[in-house]
């Protein structure tokens, strides 16, 4: 594409042609306290297609709410019926018993469908660093995959200095700090830990799109290390999208953040 | 589609208590902003009417933008019995002469919603047909419900929401004509086509918050919304020249 056109896509509401775009950080189905229109995959697999968006890695909210072995199957389930646009999370909830989380990893080990991790210390209620957790990092280590963690300005579950300090025990474990641009001191923080740790990367999701925020974790951290992601459909992906499509930086800059990382990070 | 043209009803200008090195902070920046996002018309509020003095705020925005033909006035209001600003008829024929709209900052500026203390103002409004704008943040949706429900005719734009606000909006679009939404801060998945499908266009109003927000967000909600055209027009610019009664 030429200089600027990802910007005049954005004005013209069309989508890209040409540009991999993937979203790190999906859900899916409805949550307790919104209403969520067509929330569904096929719901999501038309607004991404609106939208320009090739795939997302999702993780059910079930699964981040009561029952991760239900939001496992859901989005299983999903990515069977969209193979080309949904990628499934295995997402964990630390609180259950250690052979249960065992044995859910070692079902979707069994069936070679484990490409990457969820987990939501804050609606858990649970560290991250905590023995809940340890059979999925043990599992990640063994197999150098990629952990999405939800975190937040302040989280005392799973602030990006916490899951930094993960990252350096778990050098082949790549850490994705999500909602790292969701305020100011959030960027600081996340921006500095992932300075310092090649495994740590940033994920863009979030409904507060501050002004320059994305130029400045760029000029901060590089763009090969921020990853684009939405929510989807917990929040509408088109914001998300809008910011990075019309920001203040080079076309190049812009396909990494857009989508050649995540490829590179999930071996898409 | 062809370029929408954006009036954006949510930006702001003025040195602020707290800025962000970033921010935009005089008319000439603001333009420069929008000339780069491709946004036509703002309408603006002086940051010194909400954090330092309400009249001093409204008469530094007045002179500020006057040779500025894309930006569109809007003053802060205060109840009428503290007499800080003109009567409310003078006040409300001021704003409408101007092509104006009014912002209500109730949290900041320590004053009620109740028909006690802003019944004069918003009876002036509305008679006049000028647009009122107040950040939910600044309120909440029993008072957004009970203002509109004493003053019908009262047009009234709901800024700075997010996604959790369907079954608080939903019932006050249904039960309210002249209830409008903020569309940029309206991050509801497909939200705002399954709006459009229920309520129609006409019940949105785009906005940006700049300086503190991203332009892109908001401009991608409209753009990327499957409406055709013409109700994204609406959306962009088209229902806010209607309410401010100024061209499309």
């Amino acid at each position: 594409m030429a200089a600027d056109t990802f910007t005049q896509a954005c004005r013209l509401g069309q989508a890209l042609q040409g540009e991999l775009v993937i979203d790190a950080h999906a859900h899916m189905g409805p949550w307790h306290n919104f209403h969520v229109p067509w929330n569904d995959a096929r719901g999501m697999v038309e607004r991404m297609a609106q939208l320009g968006m090739d795939m997302c890695v999702a993780s059910p909210h079930i699964a981040i709410g009561p029952d991760c072995r239900e939001g496992n199957r859901q989005v299983m389930a999903a990515a069977e019926e969209y193979p080309d646009r949904i990628v499934p999370y295995v997402t964990i909830n630390p609180n259950y018993p250690e052979a249960e989380t065992r044995e859910e990893i070692g079902h979707w080990h069994s069936l070679g469908r484990i490409k990457a991790f969820k987990i939501h210390p804050a609606c858990h209620s649970y560290k991250v660093d905590g023995p809940g957790y340890g059979p999925m990092f043990e599992y990640a280590r063994e197999h150098a995959l990629p952990v999405l963690s939800h975190s937040w300005a302040g989280d005392s579950q799973a602030g990006a200095t916490l899951l930094s300090r993960m990252a350096g025990e778990m050098p082949n474990v790549t850490f994705i700090v999500g909602h790292a641009a969701s305020s100011w001191s959030m960027i600081d923080e996340a921006c500095k830990e992932a300075r310092e740790r090649d495994n740590v990367l940033l994920d863009l999701t979030g409904s507060q799109l501050l002004y320059m925020a994305l130029e400045k974790m760029v000029e901060r951290v590089g763009a090969a290390k921020i990853l684009f992601g939405t929510d989807i459909p917990f929040i509408d992906p088109a914001p998300g999208l809008g910011r990075v499509l019309m920001a203040r930086l080079p076309d190049d800059d812009k396909r990494q953040i857009l989508g050649l990382n995540a490829k590179r990070v999930f071996g898409l | 589609m062809s370029a929408l043209r954006f009036f954006d009803c949510n930006a702001r200008i003025g040195r602020s208590s707290a800025p962000r090195p970033e921010h935009l902070l005089d008319p000439s920046g603001l333009l420069a902003e929008m000339d780069r996002a491709g946004l036509e018309r703002a309408l603006v509020y002086h940051t010194w009417s909400v954090e330092w003095d309400a009249k001093a705020g409204n008469d530094a925005l007045h002179k500020e933008i006057a040779a500025e033909d894309r930006l569109y006035p809007c003053f802060a209001a205060l109840p009428s019995a503290t007499r800080e600003l003109p009567p409310p008829r003078e006040f409300a024929q001021q704003v409408r002469t101007l092509r104006g709209a009014v912002r209500l900052f109730p949290t900041q500026h320590q004053f009620a919603l109740s028909e006690v203390s802003c019944g004069h103002l918003l009876d002036a409004l509305s008679f006049e047909r000028v647009p009122v704008l107040i950040d939910i943040g600044q309120t909440n949706w029993r008072e957004v419900g009970e203002i509109l429900a004493r003053h019908p005719a009262l047009n009234l734009i709901v800024l700075n929401t997010y996604y959790r606000i369907d079954r608080f909006l939903y019932p006050l679009l249904a039960r309210f004509g002249n209830l409008y939404l903020e569309s940029g801060s309206y991050g509801v998945h497909r939200g705002i086509e399954a709006l459009c499908q229920r309520f129609g266009a006409e019940r949105l109003v785009f906005g940006t918050d700049l300086p503190v927000h991203e332009v892109g967000g908001p401009m991608a909600l409209v753009t990327y919304a499957p409406l055709p055209d013409a109700d994204k027009q609406l959306i962009a610019g088209g229902n806010l020249c209607r309410l401010l009664g100024v061209c499309d």
